[in-house]
């Protein structure tokens, strides 16, 4: 096992870029390794340890032996565990945009809050916030309609606007609230969100399965309520309390599937 | 500055120089035949050389660039390279940014490159697009197949009023040559319709395509432009369309080329490969390529580009609006449409050419086809119709396709390709291989031969110091083995030198040297009365119905600096 701790001493307003510090980058560096590595700001390279102190423990075979514990306010470092396959990433403070893009599997937790785009176009591993998330956590990139397609991605605040664009399989919880379009685009897939919902969950869904436990503001024209089910078990899993069931998006032909709990929802009823 | 490329392998198909050991001398930015003592000697002893490339059709300026690349950002992360010492930032793969065109056609040895398709309108934008290019000279083709003006004066069969409005134009856009796409099709567009074949009158015009490529060739006879009239005939991507095809190239086999011209031909086909379907729809879709090619083979006022499908994914862009709208309904994807107020309409789709898919592997099959079946290098050039059948960094993987039959074998046992290649063409029939001397007179000399650019496109004394030198030694090396393909490949793609006008840009496969692209422009003298009388005709029209004043639509002189200025004797 190899424990890499990054404990951030100077800040930088122009974001660093981490999509060359994955597990499976680093697994075999040792200190002199990282004293030695420039990191991409802006449109150069300054040495890494002009911004952090970093501690290397231990040795480790590959990727799934390294545990990399990013100590402390990471809100201008970008691309975080971006594309890794194995191993834990530990952020102890905010992320900034694109944390755990396009990764492959191992784990990421951010102990804080994470900027857009995190998760975007995840293929498999876990993707852990525990604070809040801004736009387009788990879509595909901007103007490509092939979005998340495995892992897990959990929000313990509120996400921002489209979570979830294109995303063709996957799970997402949110337990808090979330904004506009989540699901939009969606082909396959789960996203479960606790809290309330502004607007439009699951514009233009061709399939796939959003459950809303909280309130809905404002449901798309496009779902056609197809029943009141008490207790249903959606994706596996056994849920409490009456559900509003609706197919859509019709407007695509769509054959996705889209609760709202009944009860917080009694204007639809 | 004189330098000496000593002891290549030189193939000049131009001046019939097939494979000699030979030394290139150049002074300043000529071609020469002898040198002070001071001329610099890079030793280049058995490698391949050739005239820098010319390519016939690609589209690299331009709004429907900048559309693409606004419409398309996740192709722009594809292609995503750093800033050196000496080149900009690089990013995209189908439409890369405007330095990395430059680049990367200067990596492949390539010095001139036509650009295909500019509505007058826009012509200010492309210039300035050809500004941020570097490394290449590049000649804007003007749009005229659905030109108001032109669809007026072809219905009443006036071709001194369409030679003058071209005259007129070409100087106004600052254009190379004359360029119709779907001809009267794109009109159609703006009623939501298309035309089908020759014979199908654009709405409200009451003009078929056959008047417009008839009037709009003739007025290039007579005006004796460089380049021939450079058409796209209608029903592009349609099966069945090789039909519409023949019409198109038969319709002006009477027309008479001017007899002060240096090409042959009086009409050039571009991207073939879309244009030789048969079958009646996409379940029974077969390949059209021999009824095409035996045409070709019989008519020599005909030459053609490919455009060659390279099974990757990328964009498509096209003043053919209808046809992009088709294709968007049959791919689901995304789409982007514009008009062009009096002069065409465009469309833009992302396509993903895939060799799982039937019908990509046969649009594959059917352009290596036409390579192999028109019998004349001369009358073909080698092009993707760059980004629409894929990209032009993808030329060195065609020349190795077209250089070794065990290649293609390969391709189709190893099911690279769909099997309706041998179910629904002849490829596996063919077992032609382009040698480097095929390969040079596709890529350089018959292009320039059929632009009518006697400057270039060859090594004769006097012509520009425009050279490629390739890691290949030719006497000890058989392109026709499967296994030498990537070598091939990663060859034709990273020049040993690259030299544009006597400046070395490129070493070793890097870009070394960045230049400004010039941009090659007709000018038609002795017609200005004739231009003059056409403008007064036309003005009223012009200030009702375009959204720009006259004033504004002119591409000024400044748009192209530096340039190469085409002195076109008209009626000469």
């Amino acid at each position: 096992m190899k424990t890499i701790t990054l404990t951030p001493k100077k800040f930088s307003s122009i974001a660093l870029e981490f999509e060359e510090l994955t597990p499976d980058d680093v697994y075999n560096w040792n200190k002199e390794d990282f004293e030695k590595y420039q990191v991409p700001i802006g449109n150069s390279r300054f040495p890494l340890t002009n911004y952090f102190d970093i501690e290397v423990e231990g040795s480790a075979e590959g990727p799934q032996d390294v545990k990399m514990i990013l100590d402390g306010d990471m809100g201008r470092v970008k691309y975080i565990g971006l594309g890794m396959t194995d191993g834990e990433i530990i952020v102890n403070g905010d992320a900034d945009l694109h944390v755990g893009a396009e990764m492959e599997g191992g784990s990421i937790t951010v102990n804080g809050n994470a900027e857009s785009y995190a998760g975007r176009e995840m293929k498999g591993g876990i993707l852990t916030i525990m604070g809040n998330t801004k736009e387009y956590c788990g879509t595909s990139y901007i103007g490509e309609w092939r979005g998340m397609t495995g892992g897990i991605i959990n929000v313990h605040g509120n996400a921002g606007k489209q979570v979830a664009d294109c995303m063709s399989g996957g799970e997402i919880y949110i337990d808090g609230n979330c904004d506009i379009l989540a699901g939009i685009h969606m082909t396959k897939g789960y996203i479960e969100i606790a809290g309330d919902v502004t607007r439009w969950p699951a514009g233009q869904m061709k399939n796939g399965t959003v459950v809303i436990k909280g309130k809905l503001n404002n449901l798309l024209e496009g779902f056609e309520p197809e029943g009141i089910i008490s207790n249903p078990e959606i994706n596996g899993k056994q849920f409490q309390g009456k559900y509003i069931k609706y197919k859509g998006d019709i407007g695509v032909n769509g054959k996705g599937n889209l609760w709202l709990n009944a009860d917080k929802n009694r204007s639809l009823l | 500055m004189e330098y000496v490329l000593k002891n290549g392998i030189v193939y000049d198909p131009t001046n019939n120089i097939n494979g000699e050991k030979k030394d290139i001398m150049i002074k300043d930015d000529k071609i020469v035949d002898n040198v002070s003592s001071e001329a610099k000697i890079i030793d280049v002893t058995n490698k391949i050389v050739m005239a820098a490339g010319v390519d016939v059709h690609s589209h690299i300026a331009g709004p429907k660039l900048c559309l693409g690349r606004l419409y398309r950002p996740e192709d722009s992360r594809r292609g995503v390279k750093a800033k050196t010492d000496v080149t900009r930032a690089e990013s995209g793969f189908s439409i890369p940014s405007c330095p990395a065109t430059g680049y990367r056609y200067s990596k492949m040895g390539y010095g001139t490159v036509t650009e295909a398709a500019v509505p007058p309108l826009e012509a200010k934008h492309t210039h300035e697009e050809i500004m941020a290019i570097p490394n290449i000279d590049v000649s804007p083709l003007t749009l005229f197949g659905n030109n108001w003006f032109v669809l007026q004066f072809a219905k009443e069969g006036n071709i001194e009023d369409i030679a003058a409005f071209v005259s007129s134009w070409l100087k106004i856009s600052k254009g190379y040559g004359m360029k119709v796409v779907n001809p009267c099709g794109s009109e159609a567009w703006g009623w939501g319709g298309n035309v089908h074949g020759i014979d199908d009158p654009a709405p409200y015009w009451d003009v078929t395509g056959r008047e417009v490529i008839r009037g709009l060739t003739q007025a290039n006879e007579m005006l004796g432009l460089n380049h021939s009239i450079h058409i796209h005939p209608n029903d592009l991507g349609h099966p069945g369309n090789f039909q519409t095809t023949i019409n198109s190239m038969d319709c002006v086999k009477d027309i008479k080329k001017n007899s002060d011209v240096t090409r042959n031909q009086t009409l050039h086909c571009t991207h073939l490969q879309f244009h030789s379907y048969g079958g009646t729809s996409w379940r029974d879709f077969n390949s059209g390529a021999e009824p095409v090619a035996d045409y070709i083979n019989k008519n020599p006022h005909v030459t053609c580009d490919i455009g060659q499908v390279t099974l990757d994914e990328t964009t498509t862009m096209t003043a053919d609006a209808p046809m992009e709208y088709d294709l968007y309904k049959l791919t689901g994807l995304k789409w982007a449409n514009k008009d062009i107020e009096l002069e065409t309409a465009s469309g833009l789709i992302p396509v993903i050419y895939s060799g799982k898919s039937p019908v990509s592997s046969l649009q594959w099959a059917i352009g290596l086809e036409l390579f192999l079946m028109v019998d004349n290098p001369w009358q073909v050039v080698l092009t993707t119709d760059s980004p629409n059948a894929g990209p032009f960094i993808r030329y060195p993987r065609i020349i190795s396709w077209l250089m070794s039959n065990e290649r293609r074998m390969e391709m189709i046992e190893n099911r690279e390709v769909h099997k309706w290649v041998e179910q629904r063409s002849a490829l596996t029939t063919l077992d032609r291989e382009y040698d480097f001397n095929d390969i040079a007179t596709v890529t350089r000399s018959a292009p320039a031969k059929i632009l009518g650019m006697d400057d270039r496109g060859h090594l004769g004394v006097g012509a520009n110091a425009d050279v490629a030198v390739y890691d290949i030694e030719p006497d000890n090396f058989d392109p026709s083995k499967a296994a030498n393909a990537s070598i091939v490949e990663k060859a034709f793609g990273n020049a040993l030198y690259t030299i544009k006008d006597g400046r070395i840009l490129v070493k070793d496969g890097e870009i070394v040297k960045v230049v400004p692209s010039k941009h090659l422009w007709s000018n038609v003298e002795g017609y200005e009365s004739e231009e003059q009388r056409i403008l007064n005709k036309i003005m009223p029209q012009f200030n009702k119905y375009y959204s720009v004043k006259f004033e504004n639509y002119l591409v000024q002189d400044h748009y192209i600096n530096p340039s190469v200025e085409y002195k076109i004797n008209a009626g000469k």
